[in-house]
């Protein structure tokens, strides 16, 4: 092996890819336009969840104090809703997924209470809500929590069981941040199973695999050099990625020696599915097909965009039996949750499937050209 | 003298069948060092199947090829190293220049001093130097197809259809750069259905058909055996003239510029055709008799054309 032979073709292929700009544009600029995208969405629902509105029929004393005490409690940013309008249109209109109505003689009630020690003196909130909203049942949920608080305290008896949560991660982390590792993943597969697809057929079909045969370039250097220049591009790609996420979200990712660690896994797996893609199809657009129709599935399977606990049981299965998952859990592993062995573990799930399909693909890529 | 160094290349009884194709049928041949041979034939006579088999692009299915003293199935290591390959169709990065690709392929064969500069003035490419390949007409292209095959300095060179589909001017230069080989010295194995190719560059024709050699020898040779028959052309004659020369058994056949074209086999046919005329009236503009070329013998040869589209007697153009 001669690694100036290597070079001079990773130094051809890069300047190949450096001088098809508007190609080599669109190849980084996907992945950051999906981060920014799912980013901006993830962010408003997160706000979607703090935000309440609050309409005070009694518009007593009482009332107002109910609704700061609501505000200050921090888990809230309160709208008031005039007590005029009719609750049910006003959640239509303005897509609020709920407003929660205190009710007209919440005061009376509460002095009866207090004074007389009246325990049939109760006041019944409503919440107007729209069952269609996906968040809306975690807010009633939030709002129920508050509430008991508020009878707790009122009934002046301490409370027995006294919750404490600990968290398993270190710090709570945000989806943003879950979300940044997988998309990693999902691109410097992509970037490799195309990138190797692509770049094969064209080179056969130009005439350069079989000019490159009658010269001793050997199979050996040519996949070494197409390996150094997946990893290459795919390093470059993550680099932005990253670069973005933190300059956009500012998030807070573990970055360590697993980030090039599982990048070269991943870049090894899908490279040599490419090399094995362009051995069994005569025609480029059919290896860019079944390129596709690995890849297409592989991305929304394996919880690159959502964790796969969100699926039914059967394509969790599934989604475990897809290399992608064991990059996706590995690089979470590392860069958010920080648990090593996780990482590991994903670690030599996906390099033993790398490297069994990496010697397949090298024992698939044929030099000569007839048999 | 031994017979590996008397001879570059040569095929005894070669045999490639692809499935129940038989491509290249049980031909043999030599070409000496120093020499530029021609395989010359149409489209699937089974030209490239020959000569990827001698430069180690595909095996036989029998038969044996030696190349520079070596068989071509055990020795592919030692002989890359030895020839230079332009595969019919070849083309190169779009996007790398000239220079930078001349470059990439001399580090292929681990070569440190190999005279870019030299090549690309070789090939008259001085002023392209820095161009990217996309941007080089089709005669550019394969110009800088042949430098790339020279850029280890081989012994033998091997072009398979070097000006297929260029005009007749990029021809005119790809063949300037050719017989800058041939004072070179090379050892060169062209593959064309151009006779005036293999006429004007080769020192041994093989003319290849449905996967046989079916004549063999210099572009003279072959003509001179096979030049039985001469070509009478009248010009510009008019309608009248064809009826005429048909009326007296001739097979006359429209040319371009409304010639008519007679294969004659005495001179005393010529007489007879042209008095023929005279006493009808009728008039030609000129007339001119000569030997046949390559083309026609291969016509004669086979009975097809060497390519679509060619007119016997009229410049496929
Ligand atoms: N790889 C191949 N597989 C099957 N048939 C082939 C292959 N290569 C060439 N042939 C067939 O072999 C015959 C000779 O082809 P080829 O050597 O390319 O001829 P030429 O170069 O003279 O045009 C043709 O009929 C062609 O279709
Ligand atoms: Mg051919």
């Amino acid at each position: 092996m001669n690694l100036r032979v290597v070079f001079a073709n990773l130094y051809v292929k890069l300047l190949s890819v450096y001088r098809e700009k508007t190609t080599m544009f669109f190849t980084l600029a996907f992945p950051i336009i999906l981060i920014l995208v799912f980013g901006t969405i993830f962010m408003s629902q997160d706000n979607m969840n703090f935000h309440l509105c609050v309409q005070d029929l009694d518009q007593s004393k009482s009332s107002k104090e109910s609704v700061e005490a609501l505000e200050l409690n921090g888990k809230f940013k309160i709208t008031r809703v005039d007590p005029a309008v009719d609750t049910a249109q006003y959640v239509r209109d303005t897509k609020v997924n709920l407003v929660l109505v205190i009710p007209k003689g919440l005061e009376k009630s509460l002095l009866r209470r207090k004074f007389f020690n009246d325990f049939t003196a109760s006041a019944t909130v409503t919440y107007v809500y729209d069952p269609s909203s996906s968040s809306v049942s975690t807010k009633m949920d939030i709002l129920n929590g508050v509430l008991a608080g508020i009878n707790q305290e009122m009934s002046r008896i301490p409370p027995f069981l006294k919750p404490v949560s600990k968290s398993i991660l270190i710090r709570k982390y945000r989806f943003i941040e879950y979300f940044i590792p997988g998309i990693i993943a999902m691109s410097v597969m992509t970037l490799s199973l195309f990138g190797a697809v692509n770049m094969n057929t064209e080179l056969r079909q130009k005439g350069i695999i079989r000019k490159l045969s009658t010269t001793p370039i050997t199979r050996t250097e040519w996949i070494l050099s197409d390996i150094l220049y997946q990893f290459t591009i795919a390093v470059v790609s993550t680099t932005l990625m990253l670069l973005v996420s933190y300059a956009v979200f500012d998030v807070n990712l573990h970055i360590n020696a697993w980030l090039p660690a599982f990048i070269s896994l991943d870049v090894f797996a899908f490279v040599g599915i490419g090399m094995i893609l362009t051995r069994f199809t005569k025609e480029a657009q059919s290896a860019a097909a079944a390129a596709n129709a690995i890849s297409f599935p592989m991305m929304f399977l394996s919880g690159s965009f959502f964790p796969i606990e969100l699926m039914p049981g059967f394509l969790q299965k599934i989604a475990k039996t897809l290399p992608l998952y064991y990059v996706n859990e590995g690089l979470r592993a590392a860069m958010v949750f920080e648990d090593t062995m996780a990482a590991l573990r994903a670690a030599a799930i996906i390099g033993a499937f790398a490297a069994v399909v990496f010697i397949l693909g090298i024992i698939a890529t044929k030099w000569e050209e007839g048999q | 003298m031994n017979k590996a160094t008397e001879y570059a290349i040569e095929v005894e009884n070669l045999t490639k069948s692809y499935g129940d194709l038989l491509a290249v049928n049980d031909i043999s041949f030599t070409v000496g060092k120093g020499e530029v041979f021609a395989l010359l034939g149409p489209n699937g006579a089974g030209k490239t199947t020959t000569v990827e088999i001698i430069d180690t692009i595909r095996t036989p299915t029998s038969g044996k090829v030696t190349l520079l003293g070596m068989d071509v199935t055990k020795y592919k290591h030692d002989i890359v190293h030895r020839i230079g390959v332009l595969p019919q169709g070849f083309t190169s990065f779009d996007r790398i220049t000239v220079r930078e690709t001349l470059q990439y392929y001399s580090r292929l064969y681990h070569c440190r001093n190999t005279d870019i500069d030299g090549l690309i003035g070789l090939v008259n490419l001085t002023d392209k130097r820095d161009e990217q390949y996309k941007n080089l007409s089709g005669g550019l292209k394969q110009r800088l197809g042949i430098a790339i095959s020279l850029v280890n300095d081989p012994e033998v060179v091997f072009l398979d259809e070097p000006t297929t589909g260029l005009d007749p001017r990029a021809r005119h230069e790809v063949w300037q750069v050719l017989q800058g080989l041939k004072k070179a010295g090379k050892t060169v194995l062209l593959t064309t259905h151009y006779m005036e190719e293999a006429e004007l560059l080769a020192d041994m024709v093989a003319i290849i058909s449905r996967g046989k050699i079916i004549a063999m020898g210099s572009p003279v040779e072959l003509i001179h055996n096979n030049a039985d028959t001469q070509i009478l052309t009248l010009q510009s004659a008019d309608e009248k003239v064809f009826e005429i020369v048909r009326r007296i058994g001739f097979e006359p056949v429209h040319t371009n510029h409304n010639n008519i074209r007679i294969r004659v086999e005495h001179t005393e046919d010529v007489q007879q055709i042209l008095s023929a005329i005279k006493d009808a009236g009728s008039f030609y503009r000129g007339l001119d008799v000569r030997k046949p070329n390559l083309e026609e013998v291969f016509l004669k040869l086979t009975g097809e054309a060497l390519r679509d589209g060619y007119v016997e007697g009229g410049e496929a153009e």
